[in-house]
Parts: structure tokens; C-alpha cells; sequence
């Protein structure tokens, strides 16, 4: 099987190291691993802003073990298969931590094809070809003239460019009395249209040969617009400008007396809910008003410590933390407990203890949950983070 | 079915420089009671509150959506709950619309804007500025009222003098005002000596930070005396989107300013504004506010607005008696303010600032940098 | 007195319909350049001009782009310069908010023809921080992972067993995307088949619990404009027949999603199904299953999705499920459900929930093109989401022969 955009997927790794973009593994220290189905397995090591990259089965220890097709592999780094697409139908596989994956995306630029440069006949060729179009009539206003171009070289060839009364034609082969002959070979025929070369070095050196009326060879620079050469027949895209910021402005949030009591309260180890008047329902954390009954709430409760798990939100992906930047490591567990002294709904959010995950039950209706207990943190500030996470109470 | 809706009952707390003793729930749980206990509304689905119209800003409560925040203490809990994000002060339009539509018989408004709690309200009006040009250049609300402060400046002959009298009266009226923001009385010689913010306004000339909460129950006429036997109506209600690049405004006679005023009029049917309404609340966020929204809804001639500060004109046509948004209003809110001194003041309730008589009030609002969004409401015994 | 004197002012009809061809990132336009083309469609549509329209209304979720008051930059591409303009914002339910605020404010007789103009550019921000910013920053921010939930996955498997769970909402993904792949403004086109189901069942990488990354709604930058009128102003100008806005409700909850004790002696009331007993009631309407000739539901997910035709439609124990698994909800089956693809394949969130009813015009006036459902479509359903689970639903119609009752 060959892959269809006509890039090898040896292409794609063995260039790695020339796309390698330093700066965005700043402080990343991992292994990725990489099974291209049919054609083999390939690691990439990331430490101390340096990359490796070999070819081996040797997985273990990788953070990541992204498993594709050579065509679907091949396809998302150049740019042809949409990346989220492929992962969401399952082309293309991750086993592991898929938010350290997401690292390595901006750690290299994207795989371009190199372009194959044209040949010195194919220039020439081109060039010639191209002269019609290139012809500015408003330029040539009165100018009368035959140019005899005799291009030497095994790749070179001869033309004519006759110029009359404001059109141009190009014709082969060498015109019998020309107003201009120009001799001088291929390659550095195609040096001088593409810049690489001044006219006046050639002329010095005789490597370029005038015969005829030299101010008129003057003046082609200004008859014809400057040759450009095609790139594969791609249209010059407008590069477009993407900003990139981030914004931050900082924020005093009030805690005012409701919740400040309950934060107050986990500085002392204590969960505090607060109860309705009306309905009894307990709300925590606490808030002011109890939605259901739209009366102000003011009675606290003490509840707690320990609860059963009603539901955990076992989590493979997380994103930044709008408020720090940071990203929590995956797999964690949101858990909504039900605390001692609450019912029903009235349950608590807060994290599993990361290595218990799996061994968390889920209540459902009488049957209760896990029961687990508050791991406070050694400094508590009345915030969320005075509770560490929830343990299995054991 | 009735053609006008009514404002039955406003509570508010009042305006601080730093409420951070409470949540804006707290703030706003007080609004609720209030309004409850003066109208005895209540939320049942047939009879009482089912859609509630808030307002609020994401940017400045640093919250996505921040309306959901609001939800419990606006009552929203199994009811509709639609936010303005624009000048408060356009909810009372929409409400009037949910109303008029037959959709709703009573409307439940709570605003509520905490000014203090990003660390610059500057940073956040950048933000409503296109990243590419105007935003790096600089333009925040507080910039692009002082290129509108220059601007009416050059064309009229307002001088610092005008503006140290307009800030000078500001807190000599708010003094006057219980739910006023408490700030110290200046002279004249303090305003023109005061700092610049941004040249040539300077900090006395500026609303300063504030912090403030307020709900408003409006309804359909033919209930309103269910909840109130002093039913304020709105009879008028316009507003309009000038340009937003801001060098294309007219900046000292904003083309949005005379439209919503011309839209407001004409509903209210109201030809003659200084001869038709017994006092203006205006939205100046800035001193050079004052005179030009004068001008800009057709009571004071066009240019004139230096000779009408001179002439004590304000006094003479009851003009921000409350102190108006300069003596201290939150962004988003400074139009409801507004709307709120109306209200007293129809109902005979404004204390001291009393205009003995008053029928007819036009509350004004605006969003955006200088202006570009603007709003007027017409307010009738 | 109370509300039983009090109808509709005067009729509203949607005149007018556009919307962009919604993608990932539009790195070809800034944002009022994207909000115009859909502008321009919905007036070509109308064919009116922007000298017709009275009133703009315009919403997003601004925390996304953190672009403060959008409808001031906008301007320059709203049309809505020396016009009455609107802005309201409520979440995910920002567009059928912005539907239901121009239906208000037509039938207030206030205005005469309003545009409502919803807009995100999801990829100018980072979408899951920014929903994750809605929680409370004392709090539940520290602890939520934006929209992502495996609760809904849950509920529906623990009711109806594991296998014959994953199966229906697998089932009901592959249908929503083949519905997109003849909806040429989706976003997201996958063309998976049915026998797909079982792979993607057990491979698509897993986002929350069983919630996995090919359930999820995409994250779209795209805008949406649709026009309203009243009932005279549609018969002079409009080039294709008005569909009428019938009603609309909206029903919030409370800040918190207090509804994870799963304790059926507790129950909770889903927004969803309170909008749709009310909406239905108070317009009479016993068998929406019946009655609705299409239903485009704001799907976040294909959990929420299949799990919520149930009470949408006031079904019974699996009722909603069969519905999927033989396929009734495709084009061309009794409950056509979302043809244009829905939420899962396009979701510019402060346009998605315009798009519904948009949509749902389209499919009403016959003029879908390939996505749309065999005819004739009379009654239509659309619902929008967002915010702590709040939902707002908008029944539209071909015909102005419903009994005009008095709102009970």
C-alpha cells in the first residue's frame, strides 16, 4: 500500500529533526510511541529541549502509543486529514495520556513537500515560453525590434522576439538580420532571469555576448515584467495574519457571608450546608437563597465528613484551568458525594483520590456508595483546595 | 389589550465603591425581597412572575454567562430568564415588548455590576475594541470619551471651568440622594486640579468605580394596580447603533443620541422635550456628558451646551437631580439609574431632590466607548 | 385578573434565513466579515435590503472570543448602524433566546421587522475554558471540566443496559452525521456508516465516564441571521411564504446541577421536559409525536440527544430508544430529527441554537435542498440549550389556522 499524497511516512519521521520546534518542549521530559500499522514503530524521546527519534518496537515507558494507517498518519501531519476527525472515528488511536499527545503538535512544523526545482531546460523552456505574456506594450510604444536570442548549452535553443507597432511575437529559431543578438549560455541565461546573477557580471566577464544596439538590450528589462517562476501550478496564497494572545485581567472575588462561612469553615475541618426555612432542602455549598422556594437561607449545618459516592465523573481529558492555566493530569475523578446528614440531591462536589478511581462504587437509590472521607490539606486558606481529594474510608 | 406597561415597584442597595463584603447574590437577594414585599408578587406560573430579564456583563463578573449566576436570586428556578448585555437601561424596552406581546403580564428586572472586583475596568472596555487596530492603540471607553471630550471641546468652547461646575453640582445633588454613592464634596479649584486620566479628562471628571444592584417589576396594564397604586408608565422607549470605528462619528453630536431620542419621542408623542417633560436623567459618565446629551436629545440648542452650564440650565430644567452617573454608577447600569430616579420622582418619592408636580421624566442610557450605543426612555405619572 | 384574556399581540413570520458555511477555524475572516455573510444571505433570502429592517438583535458567548459588548464592533458587519439594536446573551441558548426576543419584539408591535444574528468563533478561544468559566469561581470551577459529562451516558446505562445503551446512542451519532453529509453548511462530515457502529463503539478515545470524543459536539466558528415580520409586513416584502412563529417558552434552573443524588425518591424535573409539558398544554397539543412533522434539538451530545426525545415527545419506558434503533428519526421516517445534522456536527454556540429554528424553517418551507425531509412539513419543533441545564423551545408554523387562544 502506498501512501496517496505521495510522502512516506519515513519522510514524515526522518524529518523531524529539522522541524523540531525547541521551544515548545520547555520542560517536557516524555517518550511518545508511534505503531504505523503494516509498516512498523518508531519512538520519539523529548528531554531537555532535545528530540530523538528512532525506529524500534521498544514501547514501554511512553506516555503516549498512538496507533494509524500510514495514509491516515501520513495525512494528519501534512495537513490533508483533519487530526479530531480521524481520532473521533477511531483511524487514528491513542492509548495513554491524550492531553501529553497534544504537546507534541506544536513541538514541530508542519511537514511541507519539498518542491522539486525545475531543470535548466525546463527553465529556459518556460522562460521563452512565457515572454508573450510577460510583454508590456504601453512599454514598447514605438519600438521597432528583432532579438535574436542564440541560448548555448546542451539545454540552451534559439529564438526570435520580434517587437512592432505594440505586440510581440516569439517565434524559433534565429532571425536573418536581427536589431539585437544575444549570446550567452543556459544556465546562466536562467541565473540572470531569476536574480541569482547581474547582467553586468556577465557582460564583464564575457560570459554574455551583445551584438547590435546595446541601448535597446537596455530597455528589455523595462518591455517585459520579470519572470516568475510558477510553483507547481499553485496559486500565490495571500498569507493571512493570525493573532495570537492571551488576555488576563485580574480578579477580587467577593465571598461575602454565606459562602465565607463555609469556606471559613473548612480552615476548621468543618463542611458547612446551609437549610431552607421553608422546604428543609440543604444546599452545599451553601448560597443565599434557596432556588426552589425563593426565600432567603440562613440556618447552617454541620455535615459530614464522611459520604457515599452517588456518581464519578471519571475524566480522560481535561483542559486549562480558566483560572491558573494549568491542566490537571489525566485520568482524575470528579466525584458528587452525598455527605453524612444530607439526602436526595444534595450532593457535594469534589475530587477522588487519583489512585482509588477504579475502585469506587456507585449508589443508586437506597444502596449507597463508596463511602469516603475528606483528606485535608496540611494548610487550609478557606478555599476548595482545603480538601485535598476524597479517600475511600477504610 | 393594554398599549402601556408600567414600572410597579424598584429596589435597590446602595451604590458603594467596594461591596466586597458581599456576592453579587447577596447584593441582589436584597432587590428581590424588596420588590416582594412592596407588590406582593409571586412566582406562580399563572398568576406571578414566569420570565425574568436581567442584566449583567461576562466580561466584567469575569463569568461565562454570567446570568446563571443570577438564576436563584432572580428566581429563574423552573422560569424564564433572558439577559441584556447591553446599558440595563434596554431591558426596560425588551420587557416592555415581552409584555406588549402577550407573552408575558409582569416582568421581573434585577441588574447587578461589580466594578471593583477586575483590577481595572480600563483592561475590560479594551476589550470590546477589535484586537488588530483599535485595541493596541489603546481605545478603551475611558480614551474614546476623551477624544469625544476634545472633540466637543473644539466645537463648542467647553472649558474646565464648565466641567469643575457640572462635578462640583454632581455631588452637591448626589448629597442629596440616600442610595447615592457617599463621595466628598470638592470645590471647584480640586476638580480643575485634579489629575488626568486621559487628557482632558481628568479624574474628578470620571464616574468612579462602583459597585450596585437593582430589580424593577414592571406589568402589563391591565394588572399593574394589582401590585402598586402609583403605576409609573413607560410611554417611550428608543435607542440606536451609531459607527463603530470612531474617528466615522460625529463625536460631539452622536447621530445615535438624536434617533433614540427622535424614537422615544415619537412613541411617546412628544413633540417639544423641554416644554413636554418636567426633568432629564442623563447618562454622564464624564462631565461633557452632561451638556452634549443635553444637546443631543433637543433641549438644549445645538453648541450651546457651555452657555447652558454658565446659565445654570441644569437646575433650571431638573437635570440629573440623583447626581447622574458621575457621582458613581456601575457600567451597564448607569441607564437604570437613571430610570430609577425617574420612578421616585414620579411617585412623588425623591426626598429632597423633589421636582414638585412632575408628570413626564426621560432617563437616558448609553453603551459603549463615547457613546456609541444609545438609549433614551420616556417615563409618565 | 390573570393571563387567560391575553393572546398574542400579532403574528410574527420568519421572512428570512442565513447562515455561513460553518467550519473549524475561519482564519479567512474576522468576525464582522464572518457575521456578514450570513447576513447577506438571510436578506438575499428575504430579498429585502437592509433599509427593511427596524431592529437588530444580536448574541454569542463573549467570554469565548473575550471580545466585551461584540455588537459594538459588529456594527460593521450587522447592518445594524442607525438601527434599533439589541444585544442578549444567555449561553447556549443565546440563539433561540435571540428567536424569541425578535418574536417578542415583532408581535409588541414595537417593531415591524427585526433580525436576529447569532455568531461564534469557537477557535479564537478555548472553548471547554471558557464553559468551564461559567461555574463558580469560588468552587465548582476548580472542579468541572467544561460540558464534558459522563452522567448522561450513565442514566441511560444503568436503565437500559450497557450494550443496548452504547449501541442506540452510537446508532443515533451515525444517523445525525449522515444527516450532515447532505447538509452543505455542516461543519463536521464524517460519512460513517452503520457498520461502523460497532468500532467506534470501543475505539473512539474516551472524554468523561462513557462519554466519548465522537458523542461531543464540534466547536464551530460560524453565524446564523434570520428574519422576522409582522404579519403585514411579511405579506409586502419576503420572497417565499412566511413560516409563523406559533410560541415559545423558556425554562431555567437553578445555578447548580443539583441532580446527581441518583435517588429516585428525590426525582428532579429536567428543564426539557417542563418546557415541553407547558408549551404543549397551554397550545393544546396531547401527541407531539403526531403532531410534529420535524424536531431540530439542540443535541450537546448523541447521550443527550437519544436520551431526551424521550420526554420531548412524551414518550414512555423505551419508546424513544426504538425510535432510534429502527431509524424513525432519519430523513424520511416518521420523526425526522435534526436533518440538518445538528449540534454534534456543527456548533458555533452564540448561532447554534438560532440554526435549530432556522433550520426548521427551512424545512418547512420546503427549500432544505438535500437534507430535506419528504413533504409536507406543517408543524415544526425547535429546541435550545445551555446554561445549567436550561432549555428553550419554539414551535413553528406553516399555516396561521391554529386557534388563536388565550394563553392559559
Amino acid at each position: 500500500m502506498s501512501e496517496t499524497f505521495g510522502v512516506k511516512v519515513e519522510d514524515i519521521f526522518g524529518t523531524m529533526p529539522d522541524r523540531f520546534r525547541p521551544e515548545a518542549a520547555k520542560g517536557i521530559d516524555a517518550s511518545y510511541g508511534y505503531r504505523i500499522t503494516g509498516r512498523g514503530s518508531w519512538r520519539l524521546t523529548v528531554r531537555n529541549g532535545t528530540m530523538t527519534i528512532e525506529r524500534t518496537d521498544a514501547l514501554e515507558g511512553c506516555v503516549a502509543i498512538t496507533t494509524a494507517d500510514p495514509d491516515t498518519f501520513v495525512g494528519v501531519n501534512i495537513g490533508k486529514v483533519d487530526g479530531m476527525a480521524a481520532l473521533t472515528t477511531g483511524k487514528l488511536r491513542v492509548e495513554g495520556d491524550l492531553m501529553a499527545l497534544g504537546a507534541t503538535t506544536k513541538m514541530f512544523k508542519k511537514y511541507v513537500t519539498p518542491k522539486k526545482e525545475p531543470s535548466i531546460g525546463e527553465y529556459i523552456l518556460d522562460m521563452f515560453g512565457t515572454l508573450e505574456k510577460r510583454f508590456k506594450p504601453e512599454a514598447a510604444a514605438g519600438l521597432d525590434m528583432t532579438i535574436a536570442y542564440d541560448i548555448g548549452g546542451s539545454e540552451g535553443g534559439k529564438w526570435t522576439v520580434t517587437i512592432r507597432e505594440g505586440t510581440c511575437t516569439v517565434t524559433e529559431g534565429l532571425a536573418a538580420e536581427p536589431t539585437l543578438t544575444i549570446m550567452v549560455n543556459a544556465k546562466d541565461w536562467v541565473d540572470l532571469m531569476l536574480g541569482r546573477v547581474e547582467a553586468m557580471t556577465l557582460l564583464s566577464t564575457g560570459r554574455a555576448r551583445f551584438e547590435g544596439d546595446l541601448s535597446l538590450a537596455m530597455k528589455l528589462g523595462e518591455i517585459f515584467a520579470p519572470y516568475r517562476p510558477s510553483a507547481g501550478a499553485q496559486p500565490e496564497e495571500q498569507e493571512l495574519v493570525v493573532l495570537k494572545k492571551i488576555i488576563s485581567v485580574n480578579q477580587r472575588f467577593a465571598t461575602g457571608p454565606v459562602m465565607g462561612k463555609f469556606l471559613n469553615g473548612l480552615k476548621e475541618k468543618k463542611i458547612f450546608a446551609n437549610k431552607c426555612p421553608r422546604c428543609k432542602r440543604l444546599q452545599i455549598p451553601p448560597r443565599e437563597i434557596c432556588a426552589e422556594c425563593r426565600v432567603r437561607v440562613e440556618e447552617f449545618v454541620e455535615v459530614g465528613p464522611k459520604g457515599n459516592v452517588r456518581m464519578l465523573e471519571y475524566t480522560y481529558y481535561a483542559s486549562p484551568d480558566p483560572l491558573t492555566g494549568e491542566t490537571r493530569e489525566t485520568p482524575y475523578g470528579t466525584a458528587y458525594i452525598l455527605l453524612d446528614g444530607c439526602k436526595g440531591q444534595e450532593v457535594f462536589a469534589h475530587f477522588i483520590r487519583p489512585d482509588q478511581l477504579d475502585r469506587i462504587q456507585l449508589g443508586w437509590n437506597e444502596r449507597k456508595g463508596t463511602i469516603v472521607r475528606p483528606v485535608w490539606a496540611e494548610e487550609r486558606t478557606g478555599s476548595v483546595h482545603d480538601i485535598k481529594y476524597f479517600e475511600i474510608d477504610e | 389589550m393594554g398599549t402601556r406597561v408600567a414600572i410597579c415597584a424598584v429596589a435597590q442597595i446602595k451604590n458603594e465603591p467596594d461591596i466586597w463584603y458581599m456576592r453579587f447574590q447577596g447584593m441582589l437577594l436584597e432587590c428581590l425581597e424588596s420588590i416582594i414585599a412592596a407588590t406582593g408578587v409571586t412566582f406562580d406560573k399563572e398568576k406571578g412572575i414566569r420570565d425574568i430579564v436581567t442584566c449583567s456583563d461576562d466580561v466584567f463578573d469575569a463569568r461565562t454567562i454570567s446570568d446563571n449566576g443570577m438564576t436563584d436570586v432572580v428566581g429563574a428556578h423552573y422560569r424564564g430568564e433572558e439577559k441584556i448585555a447591553q446599558d440595563g437601561l434596554n431591558a426596560l424596552g425588551y420587557a416592555m415588548a415581552c409584555i406588549l406581546s402577550g407573552h408575558d403580564d409582569v416582568v421581573l428586572f434585577m441588574g447587578h455590576c461589580k466594578e471593583s472586583q477586575s483590577e481595572s475596568r480600563h483592561m475590560c472596555t479594551n476589550l470590546a475594541y477589535d484586537p488588530f487596530y483599535c485595541r493596541p492603540v489603546g481605545l478603551d471607553f475611558l480614551t474614546a470619551n476623551a477624544l469625544q471630550a476634545r472633540a466637543y471641546a473644539a466645537k463648542t468652547g467647553l472649558t474646565d471651568r464648565h466641567l469643575a461646575e457640572i462635578v462640583v453640582r454632581s455631588r452637591r445633588n448626589a448629597a442629596k440622594n440616600p442610595y447615592a454613592r457617599d463621595n466628598k464634596m470638592v470645590t471647584h479649584e480640586e476638580v480643575m486640579e485634579s489629575p488626568y486620566l486621559a487628557d482632558p479628562i481628568r479624574e474628578l471628571h470620571y464616574y468612579p468605580v462602583t459597585d450596585w444592584a437593582v430589580g424593577m417589576l414592571l406589568s402589563c396594564e391591565e394588572r399593574a394596580y394589582e401590585f402598586t397604586d402609583r403605576p409609573v408608565w413607560i410611554t417611550g422607549f428608543g435607542n440606536c447603533m451609531d459607527r463603530y470605528f470612531i474617528g466615522e462619528r460625529d463625536l460631539a453630536s452622536p447621530m445615535s443620541l438624536k434617533k433614540a431620542a427622535a424614537r422615544a419621542y415619537a412613541m411617546a408623542g412628544i413633540e417639544d422635550p423641554a416644554r413636554d417633560i418636567d426633568l432629564f436623567e442623563l447618562n454622564d459618565a464624564c462631565a461633557h456628558h452632561l451638556p452634549l446629551i443635553a444637546e443631543g436629545i433637543g433641549i438644549v440648542p445645538e453648541g450651546k451646551g457651555p452657555a447652558w452650564i454658565e446659565e445654570g440650565g441644569p437646575d433650571k430644567q431638573n437635570v440629573n437631580l440623583s447626581g447622574g452617573m458621575l457621582n458613581g454608577n456601575p457600567i451597564m447600569l448607569g441607564g437604570v439609574a437613571r430610570a430609577v430616579e425617574a420612578y421616585l420622582q414620579l411617585r412623588g418619592e425623591a426626598g429632597q431632590r423633589q421636582v414638585e408636580g412632575a408628570r413626564r421624566a426621560l432617563a437616558h442610557g448609553s453603551t459603549g466607548g463615547a457613546g456609541q450605543h444609545q438609549t433614551v426612555v420616556i417615563l409618565e405619572k | 385578573m390573570d393571563m387567560k384574556s391575553r393572546k398574542k399581540r400579532r403574528n410574527v413570520g420568519v421572512i428570512g434565513v442565513g447562515q455561513t458555511k460553518h467550519s473549524s477555524h475561519r482564519e479567512d475572516v474576522n468576525q464582522p466579515e464572518m457575521v456578514f455573510e450570513a447576513v447577506r444571505e438571510a436578506l438575499d433570502d428575504a430579498g429585502i435590503s437592509m433599509d427593511d429592517i427596524d431592529c437588530v438583535v444580536h448574541g454569542n458567548m463573549e467570554l469565548f472570543e473575550m471580545i466585551h459588548q461584540p455588537d459594538l464592533w459588529h456594527e460593521l458587519g450587522t447592518g445594524s448602524l442607525g438601527k434599533t439594536a439589541f444585544r442578549l446573551t444567555t449561553g447556549g441558548t443565546t440563539g433561540a433566546t435571540l428567536f424569541c426576543a425578535a418574536d417578542n419584539l415583532v408581535a409588541s408591535g414595537m417593531y415591524d421587522v427585526v433580525m436576529a444574528i447569532g455568531f461564534e468563533k469557537l477557535q479564537e478561544g478555548n472553548t471547554t475554558a471558557g464553559i468551564t468559566n461559567m461555574a463558580d469561581p469560588l468552587w465548582t470551577r476548580n472542579l468541572q471540566t467544561g460540558a464534558l459529562t459522563g452522567t448522561c451516558a450513565y442514566d441511560v446505562i444503568q436503565e437500559f443496559g450497557e450494550e443496548r445503551a452504547k449501541r442506540a446512542s452510537m446508532m443515533y451519532r451515525v444517523i445525525m452525521d449522515k444527516h450532515a453529509m447532505l447538509n452543505p453548511k455542516a461543519h463536521r462530515q464524517f460519512g460513517l456508516e452503520f457498520d461502523q457502529i460497532d468500532y467506534l463503539m470501543e475505539h473512539s478515545a474516551k472524554l468523561v465516564g462513557e462519554l466519548r470524543i465522537i458523542h461531543m459536539c464540534s466547536q464551530s466558528d460560524g453565524a446564523c441571521a434570520v428574519i422576522l415580520a409582522s404579519e403585514d409586513k411579511a405579506a409586502k416584502l419576503g420572497k417565499k411564504p412566511p413560516v409563523w412563529v406559533r410560541d415559545h417558552i423558556t425554562i431555567h434552573r437553578e445555578e447548580t446541577f443539583n441532580i446527581l443524588g441518583y435517588d429516585n425518591r428525590y426525582p428532579v424535573e429536567m428543564t426539557h421536559k417542563v418546557a415541553a409539558r407547558e408549551l404543549y398544554r397551554r397550545n393544546g397539543i396531547t401527541n407531539p409525536l403526531e403532531y410534529f412533522d420535524v424536531f431540530e434539538m439542540y443535541d450537546p451530545s448523541s447521550w443527550w440527544g437519544l436520551d431526551w426525545i424521550r420526554d420531548f415527545f412524551m414518550l414512555e419506558g423505551d419508546e424513544h430508544l426504538r425510535l432510534v434503533e429502527n431509524k424513525e428519526i432519519m430523513i424520511g421516517g416518521r420523526m425526522p430529527i435534526n436533518p440538518s445534522g445538528g449540534v454534534i456536527a456543527t456548533n458555533p454556540i452564540g448561532a447554534t441554537a438560532l440554526i435549530r429554528p432556522a433550520e426548521a424553517v427551512l424545512q418547512i418551507r420546503g427549500d432544505a435542498g438535500p437534507h430535506q425531509i419528504p413533504g409536507p412539513v406543517r408543524h415544526g419543533l425547535a429546541s435550545g440549550f445551555g446554561g445549567t441545564m436550561w432549555t428553550v423551545l419554539i414551535m413553528l408554523e406553516k399555516d396561521l389556522d391554529w386557534e388563536q387562544e388565550s394563553r392559559p
